[in-house]
């Protein structure tokens, strides 16, 4: 690829045998990793690798136990974030650090006027500085925009200016691409692109691997605070790379098989609901999901998809329409009522809704039926059986932890997402519905879970699946709803349904040919 | 002086206290009044405790004469027990620990040690933190605190014991305090070791109701009061309203009271206090305004002056305590109805060395200069010599019982209507 | 990205970790505090014109209220323990006002109220108690106890029925509750509940249903104390080993993930405060039926605020209120004989509580002070407020 030549350079930045150690954990054992001036390294590893400790050693918010860094070739020790930027070293987060209601050219300029040594902002100098950078690397912005009117897209581009208008000659990006669009991706990375011909450095963390392998120049691969091997695109594959990170073999699409559907299971007619603001957000949703099979549901979010899932579920009340499980109406049933019912649901959030951080493994097991036998006699409470069945949910569905009687929160995303699973999962169904099941996830526990939601299926469930990510609606569903603008708007088949129709679709609510007909009308 | 229990006041209130009461010469005791008290009359109009100090000394006030001639007792230990807030609440608290160091001074025995409860279910325990010290003489302030204190009075025969403001004292038969009020016991015999000090309150307020009668000009003024669960406050302010309408039988009295409670915002409110006068200024539009409510009261003088209406103080001179004579704040003081706690607890104590306090309920009235009213300063020459005769007129009438400064029924109690 | 994986070891780590955070915090407080009080004394000294400076004035003070509140050898030695029972006297309300304000911290719930739960539960055991005074003490004791829990739990049911049904904060209905119970005492007390022909306002005496004195604590040790170390464990079983502590517990960590659960989190805040309300009553029925065994107008203590301090201290373990309700009722009992001997003023007591309140109350900030580089593993899991800090 372009960064690399044949001459190996001296490297931009190196850490040496980095080690950092939290209270019981090494979170960081002996990390090395070097960046040569011009190359994309990615930082490739599961979530809890140690990726964001390497980084928060690198930006100074953490310091390391063993280990150096050096900046062209020169040992440092980074006092700070502003220590690091006043290196060079400058760090894109995830979640951007951007004020929506200032402007493009203020949000650049914050934290940067306190360093210029004058009293007012040559705000002149700023619009110049910022077109000029734009212009350079192959994305104009108006100065003058309020961030909040920009997409997520252009607002990460900012977010990168940002890092330019300090002069930034190594730039960290984590988790670049989690919040967007497929075309939206395309063009940043043909940004970082630029920005690496021109001699910049980039380390890109990600533990998706389609995207290292697209983009990167090498890839360091990281498991357990620990590297694991270094390749560059050429020499390896996304299943090798799937295997170092996860560090055994993974299976990264999942053999859905062929459903049995049996009969009708969920039935939803007529519904209509409200947000909390009593904006009607589900307008007239029919459908059907019937015992062994799998409906998607695709949607851009807030298209009603979240009101929808609520409302089977028992946590809203909707305004018209009527629900039936099995033949029994349960519009309107307390969430306690249709889990018993055999309703099972996995919410999106799973922070907030779905696990309660500080209580133990065992406990946010027992969430839904920590008040029955055999794990409550009366109102008091059994311990010995909750902690029991718990060790066993824990074996069987590979959560990783020392004890069950340690908090959800010690865990990492895919192992709480596993408790959630075993609580819901662990039972006999009649519906299982999925509101967005791997988000966040890294690949080990995906093949995990749509394994179990498979498997779930084929004893009979029915199972609902909302997500916003389309790739996993069309890897896992027997049939794909597609939502626009609180309304069903197409149902499709699973295994034979086009990516780019239901994007249409979900962009525009027309159907398929509509669809067609206005991008062969735009090109 | 007793300083370290200022510890915390950090000078806020040290100044003030020093030139109030700082020396004899401005202790209301009998003999240091009277000798104060004859420069004043000489130079301008009489000052009525002048007047009360030269009629004929009462017996509870020749004892208590002199501090060379009081019986030595270096060995007592006294120890005093206050309400519920501060020491330096410049009222009872303050007053009766001063009165217990003169008298402790007086007898040759060391200065008294305080206690200050925090809640009201610390009085038994403070009470009995003095009795395992083995002190003599234990003073406690306040009604609050009277059943607590006759409980130990019983259970310590051999201590005595004082309490301010605990009058009636009322026992059962076997010398429990009787909590149904039908006091069927004799507390004199049943516990000769307790003595209760109360005043006429009534009979102070009488007086500086006098003073307000013939300083108003509108025939209207005022008195505030901390609560109305404090009888003593109602007395005073009763007591007011009987001495104003003895000189203008038409005048109009207004009283009001601070709160229902025992809150903060009876007695330690200032800020409170002058949002409450400020209000009753303008609705009532009292040309005098007499505040019988504590530090909150501080603030009601303040919105007195602040309005241009005249400020009576109450319990000490305020006037002095208060700085007036160099703060324009409380400059419209003209007078003060004055409670002798001070000189009565120094009293107390001396005729407990010399064996002659009597035990129950004694009070202090106008009799043995238990009460009074101040000075008038620099308002002096407002008063014409008819205001002095009038003060002496009705002190008069007070010791020989004829003139009554309390309603016959009701007495104490904030429910009864002003006449 | 979330913290990284926790390796096997982890366990032995983390529990001790876990103990050196709950006890390092609370113990840095109280000498920290301490220290301060000290300071103060020795910064006020020289302000005192005409005293004697004494660099160890604050040693005699300590020592004075070290032993006001467990006295000294020499008493021990005659078997008189007059100042621990003073100690655990003053403890017991504070053991039921701090399991009443810890109890509602687990529910994620600020029961600023306290304070008017307590004076009402006194007001319904005076008016029961005297109502029963020659009535069988154990009838008469029941009574007005139950009164008394009744009163304070009707007094926390009301700001938590405001909370989960109109949405009004507990913070302010509970404040206004405060207010509405210091004039509903001072009405009865010196209205229909007033002796009379007592001078002043003051109900009966409570006669029969005053608490015995426990033969061994004599000889003012009450049933009081033995009913707060029962509610103390009663309260720990509650939230530890009943479903409905269990909701209580969840609502408290997460509203969201409860209801979600298929918990109803209105009706649990209900319950919540009103139980709370119960044990701040039950506070106030100690005071009265053990202590003060009539009430004056005047009644009224700072057990409900000195309760949130105990509270915070102990992080709302019910166990662990006891030793916080210890310390605090210690230093109370120990004031006396420190103003005697030191002559300093009850006030310390204050800036020592204050202090202390202030720390628990910025101790995120300490806690990271403590150990200043957990920021990834445990310091992000840090909650904002004190009171989600407390209900851990």
């Amino acid at each position: 690829m372009t960064g690399q030549s044949g001459t190996i350079q001296a490297p931009a930045l190196e850490m040496r045998g980095i080690t950092k150690r939290y209270p019981g954990v090494v979170a960081n054992d002996g990390i090395s990793l070097e960046v040569r001036p011009g190359e994309i390294h990615a930082l490739l590893g599961e979530n809890g690798a140690g990726k964001t400790t390497l980084m928060n050693v690198l930006y100074g918010l953490a310091t390391p136990d063993e280990g150096q860094i050096l900046l062209d070739g020169e040992p440092i020790r980074i006092a700070g974030p502003a220590d690091a930027i006043a290196r060079g070293i400058n760090m894109v987060h995830q979640h951007f650090m951007l004020v929506p209601v200032l402007s493009v050219a203020d949000n650049v300029l914050l934290g940067e006027e306190t360093m210029a040594n004058r009293v007012f902002l040559d705000r002149k100098e700023a619009h110049r500085r910022i077109l000029e950078l734009g212009r350079k690397f192959g994305f104009e912005i108006d100065p003058e925009v309020k961030v909040s009117a920009l997409s997520v897209g252009w607002q990460q581009r900012v977010e990168i200016l940002k890092a330019l208008y300090r002069n930034a000659r190594i730039l960290v990006l984590d988790e670049p691409t989690a919040v967007l669009t497929p075309q939206e991706t395309e063009e940043i990375f043909a940004v970082l692109r630029r920005l690496a011909d021109q001699g910049h450095s980039i380390v890109f963390i990600s533990h998706k691997l389609y995207e290292v392998l697209a983009i990167a120049d090498r890839i360091t691969v990281i498991r357990r605070g620990r590297v694991v091997g270094e390749r560059r695109p050429a020499e390896t594959s996304e299943d090798e790379l799937a295997e170092l990170m996860v560090g055994r073999e993974v299976q990264l699409t999942v053999d859905r098989g062929t459903s049995h559907p049996g009969r009708p299971m969920l039935r939803v007619s007529g519904l209509e609901a409200s947000d909390d603001r009593g904006h009607p957000m589900v307008r007239g949703v029919d459908l059907e999901v019937r015992a062994g099979e799998i409906l998607g549901i695709a949607g851009v979010a807030g298209n009603g998809q979240d009101e929808l899932v609520e409302s089977i579920v028992g946590l809203r009340r909707p305004t018209a329409g009527a629900v039936t499980l099995d033949g029994a109406n349960i519009t309107g049933h307390s969430p306690r009522a249709l889990n018993e019912a055999g309703v099972a649901y996995v919410p999106a959030d799973r922070h907030r809704f779905g696990l309660i951080l500080p209580f133990s493994i065992a406990d946010n097991l027992v969430l839904t039926s920590y008040y029955r036998p055999p794990y409550a006699r009366g109102v008091v409470r059994d311990g010995e059986s909750i902690e029991r069945d718990a060790r066993s949910s824990v074996e069987r569905f590979d959560v990783r932890t020392p004890s069950v009687t340690a908090s959800a929160a010690t865990l990492s995303g895919g192992n709480q997402q596993k408790i959630v699973v075993a609580r819901e999962f662990d039972r006999e169904l009649k519906l299982l519905v999925l509101d967005q099941p791997t988000r966040g996830l890294d690949v080990g526990s995906i093949e995990f879970i749509h394994k179990q939601v498979i498997a779930k299926r084929d004893a009979g469930t029915a199972v609902l699946l909302v997500s916003a990510e389309l790739d996993e609606v069309l890897e896992i569903s027997d049939r794909i709803a597609v939502m626009y603008g609180g309304r069903i708007v197409a149902v499709l088949d699973g295994p034979t349904a086009d990516k780019n129709d239901v994007g249409l679709l979900m962009a525009t609510g027309g159907t398929a040919r509509d669809g067609a007909q206005i991008a062969k009308a735009s090109a | 002086m007793h300083l370290s229990k200022r510890l915390f006041a950090l000078g806020t209130t040290t100044a003030i206290l020093i030139s109030a009461c700082g020396g004899t010469a401005a202790t209301p005791s009998p003999s240091a009044a009277a000798s104060s008290a004859a420069p004043s009359a000489a130079a301008s109009s009489a000052a009525p405790s002048a007047a009360a100090s030269s009629a004929a000394p009462s017996a509870a006030a020749s004892s208590a004469a002199p501090s060379a001639s009081a019986v030595q007792a270096p060995n007592l230990k006294i120890g005093v027990v206050t309400d519920i807030g501060t020491l330096n609440d410049k009222g009872y608290n303050e007053y009766t620990f001063k009165g217990a160091t003169d008298g402790a001074m007086a007898i040759g025995a060391a200065a008294p040690q305080s206690i200050v409860p925090k809640d009201a279910s610390e009085y038994a325990a403070d009470i009995k933190q003095f009795v395992d010290q083995k002190y003599d003489i234990i003073v406690t302030v306040g009604f609050n605190l009277t059943n607590d204190t006759v409980a130990a009075a019983k259970a310590n025969p051999k201590i005595h014991f004082v309490g301010v403001d605990q009058s009636p004292v009322c026992v059962d038969p076997q010398g429990n305090p009787d909590t149904t009020f039908a006091c069927k016991g004799d507390a004199k015999t049943l516990l000769p070791n307790y003595t209760s000090l109360y005043f006429a309150e009534d009979q102070a307020g009488y007086l500086a109701g006098i003073v307000a009668a013939y300083a108003s000009k509108n025939k209207s003024i005022g008195a505030i009061g901390g609560t109305t669960l404090c009888a003593p406050c109602v007395r005073y302010i009763q007591g007011y309203d009987m001495g104003a309408k003895s000189v203008t039988p038409d005048i109009k009295v207004t009283a009001a009271y601070v709160t229902n409670d025992f809150s903060a915002a009876a007695f330690n409110d200032p800020a409170g206090g002058k949002a409450f006068a400020t209000t009753f200024i303008s609705t009532n539009k009292p040309d005098v305004l007499f505040q019988v409510a504590g530090k909150t009261g501080n603030g009601i003088l303040e919105a007195a002056c602040q309005k241009g209406i005249y400020g009576i103080g109450v319990d000490v001179d305020q006037y002095v305590s208060l700085g007036a004579a160099t703060d324009p704040t409380y400059g419209c003081i003209i007078t003060s109805a004055e409670k002798h706690v001070e000189s009565a607890t120094s009293q107390a104590i001396q005729e407990i060395a010399a064996g002659t306090l009597s035990a129950g309920d004694v009070l202090f009235n106008a009799n043995n200069d238990g009460i009074g009213v101040s000075d008038f300063h620099d308002k002096a020459s407002m008063f014409g010599p008819e205001v002095t005769q009038a003060l002496n007129t009705a002190l008069a009438g007070m010791k020989s019982g004829a003139l009554k400064t309390c309603p016959a029924t009701g007495c104490g109690d904030a429910k009864t209507p002003l006449p | 990205m979330s913290a990284p994986a926790p390796a096997p070891r982890a366990r032995g780590g983390v529990s001790r970790a876990r103990v050196w955070s709950l006890v390092a915090v609370p113990l840095a407080v109280i000498v920290g505090s301490a220290v301060l009080g000290a300071a103060v004394i020795l910064l006020s000294e020289p302000l005192i014109p005409g005293r004697q400076f004494d660099p160890l004035l604050w040693l005699t003070a300590y020592e004075a209220m070290i032993q006001g509140a467990i006295g000294d050898p020499q008493e021990w030695a005659a078997l008189d323990f007059h100042s621990l029972v003073s100690t655990l006297v003053n403890t017991a309300p504070l053991v039921f006002g701090g399991l009443a304000v810890g109890f509602g911290f687990k529910a994620g719930l600020f029961n600023i109220g306290a304070q008017g739960q307590f004076l009402v539960g006194a007001l319904g055991a005076v008016i029961v108690g005297v109502w029963l005074h020659d009535a069988p003490a154990p009838l008469a004791i029941a009574g007005a106890t139950i009164a008394g829990m009744a009163f304070g739990a009707a007094w926390g049911f009301v700001p938590g029925f405001l909370k989960a049904f109109a949405g009004a904060h507990e913070v302010v209905s509970t404040i206004m509750m405060n207010y509405v119970a210091i004039q509903l005492l001072a009405a009865l007390v010196s209205g229909p509940l007033k002796v009379p022909r007592s001078p002043q306002a003051i109900t009966f005496d409570v006669g029969n249903a005053a608490f015995p004195v426990i033969p061994f604590l004599q000889p003012n040790g009450h049933l009081g104390i033995l009913l707060a170390l029962i509610a103390a464990v009663g309260v720990w079983w509650v939230l530890y080993r009943t479903t409905w502590g269990f909701e209580v517990r969840a609502t408290g960590a997460s509203p969201d993930a409860s209801r979600y659960a298929g918990m109803r989190p209105r009706l649990i805040t209900v319950a919540t405060m009103t139980f709370s309300g119960m044990l701040a009553g039950l506070a106030g029925v100690c005071v009265l039926l053990g202590v003060t065994k009539s009430m004056t107008s005047s009644f009224g203590t700072t057990v409900g605020f000195d309760s949130i301090a105990v509270a915070l201290l102990a992080r709302s373990n019910p166990l662990a209120i006891v030793p916080a309700a210890l310390l605090f009722g210690g230093m109370r009992a120990g004031a006396g004989l420190m103003q005697i001997q030191a002559e300093i003023p009850a006030e310390l007591v204050d800036v020592i509580q204050a202090v202390i309140l202030l720390a628990l109350v910025t101790s995120p900030v300490i806690r990271r002070l403590l150990h200043a580089d957990t920021r990834g593993s445990h310091g992000t899991e840090t909650a904002a407020s004190p009171a989600a800090e407390a209900a851990r």
